[in-house]
Parts: structure tokens; sequence; C-alpha cells
């Protein structure tokens, strides 16, 4: 038994590393441009990890197991009448209650990290309709453009509105989503920390030009941002 | 606790009770398809009547209005005319207005030549098959609807069809594969074999059943039809969400009332379940020896039962608020669109347990017999199911975490989300547990079965990452969510179908089904769906959103490969069908007990005898009890009736 016990092992390794080779060598998330999604992203490995150990767990197991125990059609053999072992029942309720008690805890933190607006954040109004975003910049006089532009490292909150249907709001770079909704308000933060173009992108069906629902994005340095102010405001 | 069936041939009857008839007025005027057609003709033209005289006497106008009439008399009207035409009402009828009835009436009971399967039919059996051949019909047409659709994301820009028509494509797929396939599958796979194995002779209301699946087809045709409406067919999404499904155009209406008789037709089988269950076990068939499947449909009912009316409900506001102008969920009248979502997922979450647990009961029984050990921990297995009914009312607005409700909800909501993974967890690592050490056959259940147990653990790791609220913030509503739900949807329940279909297939029709072209069939399934499937994951977190008809260009080679391999996976069906038919028609005769499982439905001919057993079985221990020397599940006297039937069968 012992040897099997090496070769089931050997077997969840070889899994485990394809996997592992799979997560890294693929870039399966888009650069980050923001703070949140920094944080947002350690998560993602941190419950990649674990998604790994136990997917590679479970297959090993099965692979092994009809590896070594297929019997052909016409056997008529039974296997050992074994019902139950209390203590592995116990330790396969109890790790992965730890597991995901720790994945929401760690959650929870980034979310409120998150969630807490610093300062003096800047406003902007990000008015959804079918099929199109507007931006209101509140602290510059209601500014209003159809394309969104912030300075690098501004911490900035997004009010979001919409006057038809529900629309959502996400920069997938920014890793940052929250639907607009006709009737209320919500709100998310977003504190770019690189410099580049992007796109928005309205993720909530909003009817025959969903797919089309797209505007600019772009992160600039500070003095770019304020020309592009005095540009627009007139 | 269950009365004994008289033996037909024994029992002297009454006389038939219907008027002699001519064989043209028996074809006009008594119960079938026929009477159902002209019953439901004449039935829209009431409820046509009925709208015109109300709207003529309040002198409303316009006096036409295509949405009133449909919803009125085409959608509700006629379907009560069809489902009284062909006779589902009968028996309640000649009782309530006084005419003779007879309880034990067994005219309209078992199948003893093809047409008994298409008119209104009380036997478990034929209506589990009715089920069956209906769902996989609606699978069919749902499964093209997507190969239509991925040929139009084949490439970036619009080529086959315009925007409408495939927001239609995609949300008729979705809605026909939810509520015309998986669910009703079960129901049917459990329909069959729940009564067999508690030992029943057939469910607590056989004539409720038949009911039931009726109302099927009736929501079938209206989601299809809606193609046919001005405007095109309902393009919101299977989700209609509020208030964009309140300005689509008429196709909208087909899907508000489509819902109320699917939904409808889950509660009258979902409360049989629970009569049947509580009731109509088997002299020593206690709640600790019912077989795991009949744990699973237990709890299933139960969800069904509790959540249902939630979905009617949420269809029923927004079609007041298209047609009778209500404001409940349009901001400028007072209304609250996320209301419509909270009601909404509170079933549709729980609707998720639904299209789940009776899978985990179908791979427990197959899990069991295939590696010829008893199922471990059997206890906590049947724990874990009242585990997740518990906890799957608690979890509905993670769907919502970025859908703008209130912040403090959304912690809570995420820890009973990931605490789901706890229960779960348990029935997969006892899955594995009972192959350890097994002796085990590979064939075409067996493969099915452990095909769900892997690709289910992809779906299940993948809800954990959509657990954890800020990974969701980023995935949610992209192609992430598409490779989540359909690793749950197809690689969970569709897998389970396809082994449960496999497992019973010879005790269904009293045929083998090909091992070897099964057995293609799983490997074709596999990799098409892994093919189609795991890079939809990579395009979502990189920035592709869901629901799209174009994308960005850099996405178009994965989205060609996908299309390819759904390809793939459509032609791996084509397999699955030509198996189906050519075994049920030509196929070896089966044992009756092919698996040399144990538990009741396999101790009694295939196909079994109409009213099941000839003797009440008395259950004297657990239903897995493999390996164990000399024990049995239920004793039982030989089955005379089975004996003959399967004498025959052989001769």
């Amino acid at each position: 038994m012992r040897k099997g016990i090496v070769q089931l092992v050997a077997i969840g390794i070889v899994i485990g590393v394809a996997l592992t080779l799979v997560a890294v060598l693929f870039k399966w998330l888009p650069e980050s441009a923001s703070e949140e999604f920094d944080r947002i992203q350690v998560i993602y490995w941190f419950v990649t990890i674990i998604s790994i150990v136990i997917f590679s767990l479970v297959t090993a197991v099965v692979i092994f197991s009809v590896w070594k125990w297929r019997v052909p059609e016409d056997d008529d053999a039974d296997g050992p009448p074994i019902h139950g072992h209390t203590g592995l029942e116990i330790l396969w309720t109890a790790i992965p209650a730890v597991l995901v008690t720790a994945i929401g805890i760690f959650s929870a933190i980034v979310m409120a990290r998150n969630g807490e607006a610093g300062v003096k954040p800047m406003e902007i109004q990000a008015i959804g309709q079918q099929f199109a975003w507007k931006f209101v910049y509140s602290d510059f006089d209601d500014l209003q453009s159809g394309e969104l532009v912030i300075p690098i490292g501004q911490e900035t909150r997004f009010t979001m509105s919409s006057v038809d249907v529900i629309h959502s709001f996400w920069v997938p770079n920014f890793g940052q989503k929250m639907d607009a909704v006709p009737g209320i308000e919500t709100e998310i933060l977003v504190t770019p920390d690189r410099m580049g173009d992007f796109a928005v992108v309205c993720t909530e069906l909003c009817g025959l030009g969903h797919a089309t629902m797209r505007a600019r994005a772009r992160v600039v340095s500070q003095e770019d941002f304020d020309a592009w102010i005095e540009e627009n405001q007139t | 606790m269950t009365s004994t069936h008289p033996h037909p041939e024994q029992q002297v009857y009454p006389e038939h009770y219907e008027p002699p008839r001519s064989p043209l007025g028996q074809a006009l005027f008594g119960p079938g398809l026929v009477r159902g057609l002209w019953m439901g003709a004449l039935f829209f033209v009431l409820g046509t009547l009925l709208v015109l005289g109300l709207r003529w006497w309040w002198s409303w106008e316009p006096l036409w209005l295509t949405e009133v009439i449909l919803a009125v008399a085409a959608m509700t009207m006629a379907p009560i005319g069809f489902l009284a035409g062909i006779g589902s009402f009968d028996y309640w009828l000649h009782y309530i207005v006084g005419r003779p009835t007879r309880p034990e009436d067994h005219s309209g009971h078992g199948a003893r030549t093809w047409r008994d399967y298409f008119r209104v039919n009380t036997d478990h059996k034929v209506i589990g098959v009715q089920y069956l051949v209906t769902t996989f019909f609606f699978f069919t047409l749902a499964g093209l609807m997507a190969m239509f659709f991925r040929a139009e994301l084949a490439q970036p820009g619009l080529q086959f069809v315009d925007s409408q028509t495939f927001n239609g494509l995609v949300s008729v797929h979705a809605t026909l594969m939810i509520f015309l396939f998986i669910i009703p599958a079960f129901a049917g796979l459990a329909n069959f074999a729940v009564p067999l194995m508690l030992g029943a002779p057939d469910m607590a209301f056989p004539r409720l059943n038949a009911l039931s699946f009726w109302l099927l087809p009736i929501a079938g045709i209206m989601f299809v039809a809606s193609f046919l409406a001005p405007g095109g067919a309902f393009g919101a999404g299977w989700t209609g969400y509020a208030p964009l499904a309140e300005g689509q155009p008429l196709g909208q209406t087909f899907f508000n009332m489509g819902v109320q008789w699917a939904g409808a037709s889950s509660i009258m089988t979902a409360l049989n379940f629970l009569v049947t269950i509580i009731t109509m076990r088997a002299p020593g068939m206690t709640f600790w020896r019912m077989p795991l499947l009949v744990w699973a449909n237990f709890t299933t009912s139960l969800l069904v039962v509790i959540a249902t009316p939630f979905i009617a409900g949420s269809q029923f506001f927004v079609m007041f608020d298209r047609i009778l102008h209500t404001d409940f969920f349009t901001p400028e009248g007072g209304g609250y669109a996320l209301g419509y979502q909270h009601i909404f997922w509170f079933y549709s979450h729980p609707a998720v347990y639904i299209m789940m647990l009776p899978g985990f009961g179908i791979v427990s029984e197959v899990i069991a017999a295939m590696s010829r050990k008893p199922i471990f921990g059997y206890r906590l297995m049947a724990l874990s199911l009242m585990g997740i009914l518990v906890l799957g009312f608690s979890v509905w607005a993670h769907h919502m975490f970025v859908a703008g409700m209130a912040d403090w909800l959304r912690v809570p909501m995420m820890i009973t989300t990931l605490l789901i993974a706890v229960p779960t967890g348990i029935k997969i690592f006892s899955w594995v547990a009972t192959l350890w050490r097994g002796r085990i056959h590979l064939n075409t259940p067996m493969l099915f079965a452990l095909g769900f147990v892997t690709m289910f653990v992809i779906g299940g790791l993948s809800g954990i990452y959509l657990g954890a609220v800020p990974i969701t913030i980023h995935a949610s509503d992209t192609y992430f969510i598409v490779a989540h739900i359909h690793y749950v949807l197809f690689g969970g329940s569709v897998f389970t179908i396809f082994a449960g279909v496999y497992y019973w297939f010879p005790k269904m029709t009293g045929r083998m089904y090909n091992e070897r072209l099964g057995k293609i069939h799983f490997w074709m399934t596999f990799v098409g769906f892994n093919a189609t499937f795991f890079p939809m994951h990579y395009v979502g977190l990189r920035g592709m959103p869901r629901r799209v008809s174009d994308y960005k260009e850099a996405f178009g080679d994965l989205n060609f490969a996908i299309t390819i391999a759904s390809f793939l996976l459509g032609i791996s069906f084509i397999v699955f069908v030509y198996n189906i038919v050519i075994s049920w028609t030509r196929g070896a005769v089966a044992d009756a007990n092919p698996w040399r499982a144990l538990t009741l439905e396999w101790q009694v001919s295939s196909p079994p005898p109409i009213f099941n057993f000839d003797e009440i079985p008395q259950v004297v221990a657990g239903p897995y009890e493999y390996g164990v020397p000399g024990a049995r599940h239920a004793v039982m006297s030989p089955a005379k009736e089975s004996q003959e039937v399967a004498e025959e069968v052989h001769a």
C-alpha cells in the first residue's frame, strides 16, 4: 500500500504542477491599473492556490482509484463494506470550513479597504443611458464628457445612475464594477495607478446596443488632466 | 402505511362510466389530443370574447390590444382548454358535478402501446418517460440555438443575426435549458425511480402527476413560440431584469406566462414527491434506509415548494407593469428596480440547487453500485443535502454583489455563500472515498458520474472565486460567469442526467443501451465540453462581458476555437440520440438487474409490472450494503407477474 500512496501523491503533484503552469504562464487577469485591483489580485491568487490543491487532490484520487481498482465487466465480487470513517468525515468538514472562513475574512478586509474613501476623493457622476455613458465632473462645474479622463493616483468616487434601464460600469483594468440603476444612486471607488488608455464596458444586458455601449477611459498625468479640464471647461 | 394494490386482473371493476360513443364521436369528444386541440381553440375564442366584451363594456380604447389578448386568451385560457380537452380534469370534474366516479379506475394507467405515451397517463413510469422524451426534445432545440449564436460569436461583428435575434436566442436557450430540460429531466428520472425505490405502487397522486407533466409542453411551446411574436423573442436574458424587460416587445409576455406554467408543473410534482416520500414508504423503509436519490428528491421538493412561488410573483409583477401599467419596478412611478432582483433570485438561487441536488442523488446511486461498495458516510451525505437546503435560502443576494443593493448585505451573503462549499465538499469527498478500494466498473453511467465529480469540482471552485466579493466585483457579468454556470449546470447537472438515463435505461425500456456508443458519447461530450467552456473563464477575466453579440477583436481567435468546440459538443449529442433510438428499438434484452444493485427498483422486472410490486416488500436494511455478507435491502417474494413478463420478453 505504501507504494500505492507514493503513486497517488505523484499523480497529485503532476496535476498540481500542470495546473500551476496553466495559472502562471497565461495572463488570466488584465494588467492592473488601480490600487483596488492590486488588492483584488492578491485574493485571486490566494483562492487560486487553494483551488489547485483541492482539484489536484480530488482528481488524483479519482484517477488513482480507477487505475488501481478497475475490474472487468464480468467481475461479480463486491468491494470491502466500508461504511464511513468519522475522523475523516470530521476532517473534510472542518478543513474546508476553515479555508472558506479564511477566504471570507480576507475578502471582507479587502472589501472594506476598497470601499474606504480617503480625505477628499474626486467626484464623478457616471450616467448610463441606452447606449452611451456620460461622465459629469461635479468638482469642475459639472463638466460633461463622453470620455472618462482621470489623473493618475487620484482617488475617484463614481456615483452611478441611469436614466432608463440597468447598466453596469466596468473598466476591466480597474477591476471595479457597479451597476447603474434607475431610481437609486450607487457608488464605487477607483484609484488609478497606471497611465494608459482603457475601455469602459457596460456589463449588464441593457437592450439592442448593449454590445456597443463602450466608452474610452484615459488615465493621464495631473498636468495633462488639468490641461484637459481647461480645454473642455468653456 | 401503504395499501396493497390488488392485482389488476383479479379486481372486478364496476362498469366504466363513459357514455357509449361512435368511433368518430369518441375521437372528437373522448379525452385525447384531438379534443385538446379543439377545446384549446374554443377557450382561446372565449378568452378573446371575454377581453373584448369587458373592454367594450368599460369603453376602453383601443378595443383590441394584442398583449392583453395574448396574456388572457392565448396563454391562460387556451392552455386550460387544452388540458381539459386531453382529459386532465375529467375525473375531478366528474366528481364535482356528482357523476359516479371510480377511485380505482385504472383505464388511464400504464402503457400497452406507444399511443399510451401520447395521452394523459397516470402511471409514474409512463410519466417519467414522457418527461424525459419531452425534455430531451427541448434540450435539442436549445442546443441548436446555442450553436446558432456560437456561430454568430465565431467572429467579432455581426454576421448572421441582428442584436434582437441574438438576445432572443441567448434568452430562449437559457430558459429552455433551465425550465424545460434540467429541472423537468430530473423530475422525469425521479418520477420513474422514486416510487419504485420506495416500494410503492405509484406516486401518491397519480392524476396530479399526469397533470404536472402536461403543463410542461405548454410552457415549452410558449417559450419557443415567442420567436413568432412581432418584435422577436424575449431578449432580456433568462433573468428578465426589470426595467429592461418592461420595455421589451411582445415576446416578453411569453416568458412571463411560460414561467408560470413551468413553475406550476414543478410545484405540483414537488408536492407529489413530498407526500409520496412521507406516506408511501414500504414497511421498514425508515428515512435512514432511503436511497440517497430519494433523499435528494425530498430536499429538492422542499426547495421547489418554498421557492418557486417567488419567481411566479416576479414575473406576474413584471407583466402587471407591462400590461396594467402598475409601477412595481419602475422608479418613475415609485417602484424599486432592485426589488425585482431580490424576488427573482430568492427563487433562482435555490433553483440552482433544484438543478443540482437530484443529480447528487443519481451520482450516489451510480457510484455505489458501480464501485460495489456502500456509499461512504451515508448519514452525512443525507444531512449535507439538508444543509444545502437550509443554506441555499440564505445566499440569493450573491447574484447582486454589484447590483447596488445595501452594502451591509454583502458580507453576510458572502459568508453563507462560501459556507455552502462545506456540505458540497463533504459530498465530493464522500463519493471519492466510496471509490477507494472498490471494484470499479467503468461503464457509461459510471464514466458520466466520475466526469460529473471532477467537472463539478471546477464549477464549485469557480464558485468560491465568485463567492469572494472582491473577485466577483471584477468577474460578474463576464464570460467567467458563463463558464461557471456551464461547469455547474452542464458538467454538473447534464452529466448526471446522462448518467441517470444510461443507468435506468434498461429498467425503463427492458433493453440494454450500446456500451461502445455510450463511451464514445461520453468522451466526445467530455472533451467538447471542456474545450467549449474552459476558455470562457479566460476571456471573461480578460474583459469580455456576457450576453454580447459583438466583442473586441482581441478575443476573436479564442471565440473561434470555442465555437468549433461547441460544434463538437453538439455532434456528441447525435451519438447519444442514435444510441438511444437503436437500443430502444432493437437493443439486447436487459436483465432485471444488470448492475446487481440493491435498491428496490432493480428487484422487479425490466420494465417493471404496471403496479410495480406484486407484493409490497419488507425493507430490512440500508440500500447500499454492498460487500456485507448476506445483507439484503428488502425481503420480497419473487414477483409472479414480473417473472411472467420477463419470460415473455425473453421468449
